[in-house]
């Protein structure tokens, strides 16, 4: 996903109803964690963040599960001067679609990431080396067993929802499928449950894009180093994928930059969305690991709920979970079309599932979007049945 | 518009009458999930509603039903023979833009499909026209020409010609007269206000 500030929806970090000040915390886990490849790690770390509080019954909790690039800070501010909240500030908070006063909401850096969590850049205590790319293959199966683990350390009995975006969205999906009797509501939105031919293509771009830097090095660079150049160039691949040709249009269109001559016919910057893309790839870098950007990738191509229980109907057939699922007009990256596939399983399985399409033409983003529409239909859902199960506390 | 809640209520209680407990039930054109969540309370039924419009979409989900935003004939296609109990189209087959095409599908993937519609052969209908010479505008049909959609009205006796024309069995019938309450005695595409189809293949 884009980052934050390219969203439509940044506001000053303590408009009402934000969060404020947030601190990310770290869970490790002291016991063998083994992989869905069998290998095995002899502890690992989560970074994440809780905002609410869990209640006397602790089942108010939320989880959310973030994207790609994403991370644990999904609301509030690190510090009153951030120029930006969290990637899903718009959604969460006190009296929001996800509201921070009902809701203990908690999200989790994914295992495999690169901002606090256990992932290649992590060092491997028998080398006293980063891992690079001996680290264990990740899968989302994987990064939902390592957060089944920090809920279960939270003390959190069970999810009133787990919702995510994109890979997030896959990430809710295995979380219900994984642990039906712990969660009560998935909400998946612009995702897949199969990783399709053209999204795998667009990572293999980025990963070769990585790797064919030299300063790869086999996945050897020491921190703060490594392929710069080929990062920026996943990033700026992968930022056109989020979002579309009318919005891309509508922020720059032919618009060129002042600094560029007007006839100059060479390949210095001439328009806005080159540096706009040139930014983001700089950004990016400065703020990612590509060993993880591989790593995460791989994980996404993997994801085939189809393939891994023979059928899409098998693998939602423990789900015991009421599910929504968005998607949005103008996702080119996992199109409405993938997104209503999930809803018809699910219900071909016998099972509660809502499919809602929202009209924009933001792209795969959308599901990051500042929208009552989208509010109104999280509000719906997470809210619901809440007059069968009143609270008599005060 | 109380009078309409009312008329909405009647027609409630008949389609109620003849899901059975505990049935797997399609509703398509659910609009905001009022009749399917009625069923699912009485009825036990396990609903799953289908609507264009994003805001009805989520009006049903805050009720707590299952709801799917898109088209219902591509809908019904993406299940098995017979996977539902009973389809309901209510007050939706004069929208359709291929009303034989929704029909044959609701009786391949239902059991049972219950069609219930504003009967346009109606007296006041038909005196309406001859002496106003306007669109019919009643408690129902409340919009001028200019205000309205283009809409496909059917009559008691088109509906039957059609079953009898596609094969299709009507296993019962509901003709209420213009207060949407009392039984039609005779004569129904004349003093019937509204009517329910039972179909099966």
């Amino acid at each position: 996903m884009t980052d934050p500030e390219e969203n439509e929806s940044v506001r000053t970090a303590l408009s009402p109803g934000d969060i404020g000040l947030v601190a990310p915390r770290d869970f490790t886990s002291t016991q063998p964690f083994t992989f869905k490849t069998g290998q095995v790690l002899p502890g690992f770390t989560l970074r994440y963040e809780t905002y609410g509080e869990l209640n006397a019954t602790r089942d108010n909790a939320v989880l959310i599960c973030h994207a790609l690039s994403g991370d644990h800070h999904c609301a509030g501010v690190h510090a009153l001067e951030d120029r930006k909240p969290g990637w899903w500030n718009n959604l969460i908070g006190p009296g929001k679609a996800v509201d921070t006063k009902r809701f203990f909401v908690v999200c989790a850096n994914v295992l495999g990431g690169c901002v606090g969590s256990s992932g290649p850049m992590s060092i491997d205590p028998v080398t006293g080396q980063p891992y690079g790319i001996s680290f264990p293959f990740v899968t989302i199966l994987d990064m939902v067993r390592s957060q089944k683990l920090l809920l279960e350390h939270l003390g959190v009995a069970s999810l009133h929802a787990v919702i995510g975006g994109s890979m997030g969205g896959m990430t809710a999906l295995q979380f219900a499928i994984e642990y039906p009797a712990f969660t009560r509501r998935v909400l998946a939105m612009a995702t897949t449950s199969r990783e399709s031919a053209q999204a795998i293509a667009f990572n293999e771009v980025g990963r070769q894009a990585i790797m064919q830097d030299p300063d790869w090095n086999h996945g050897n660079y020491p921190k703060g180093g490594g392929p710069r150049v080929g990062l920026a160039i996943a990033r700026m691949m992968a930022h056109i994928t989020y979002v579309s040709d009318a919005s891309m249009d509508r922020k720059f269109g032919r618009r060129k930059k002042t600094s560029a001559n007007g006839e100059a016919y060479n390949f210095d910057v001439q328009f806005e969305v080159e540096s706009y893309l040139r930014h983001q790839g700089q950004a990016f870098i400065n703020r990612f690991d590509a060993n993880s950007y591989l790593y995460i990738t791989r994980a996404l191509d993997q994801f085939d709920l189809a393939h891994a229980y023979g059928s899409l109907e098998a693998a939602f057939a423990p789900v015991q979970a009421e599910s929504l699922i968005v998607g949005f007009t103008s996702d080119w990256l996992f199109p409405p079309e993938q997104n209503r596939q999930i809803a018809l399983a699910l219900l071909r399985a016998g099972k509660s599932a809502s499919y809602a399409e929202l009209a924009t033409d933001l792209g795969h983003d959308s599901f990051l979007l500042e929208s009552e529409d989208l509010y109104a239909l999280v509000r719906a859902f997470l809210e619901r049945h809440e007059s069968t199960a009143v609270d008599f506390s005060i | 518009m109380s009078k309409l809640v009312e008329k909405r209520t009647v027609d409630m209680e008949v389609i109620g009458e003849w899901v059975n407990p505990g049935s797997r039930v399609l509703d398509l054109g659910c609009g905001r999930g009022a009749l399917l969540q009625y069923l699912v309370q009485t009825k036990d039924a396990a609903g799953v509603g289908v609507d264009l419009d994003f805001g009805r979409i989520t009006a049903a989900v805050a009720r707590g039903l299952s709801a799917y935003q898109g088209d219902m004939t591509s809908f019904m296609r993406q299940f098995p023979d017979r996977h539902f109990d009973r389809i309901i189209c209510s007050r939706t087959v004069q929208e359709l833009d291929d009303p034989t095409g929704v029909i044959l599908e609701a009786l391949r993937v239902g059991r049972a499909l219950t069609v219930g519609f504003v009967n346009h052969g109606f007296w006041k209908n038909r005196v309406d026209a001859l002496l106003r010479g306007r669109k019919v505008r009643n408690d129902v049909y409340t919009t001028e020409w200019f205000e309205s959609r283009p809409a496909n009205p059917v009559t008691i006796a088109d509906f039957e010609h059609f079953c009898a024309a596609k094969g299709i069995t009507i296993t019962r019938r509901a003709h209420l007269l213009g207060d949407w309450r009392t039984p039609c005695p005779m004569l129904p595409n004349l003093f019937a206000g509204y009517a329910l189809y039972d179909l099966a293949r």
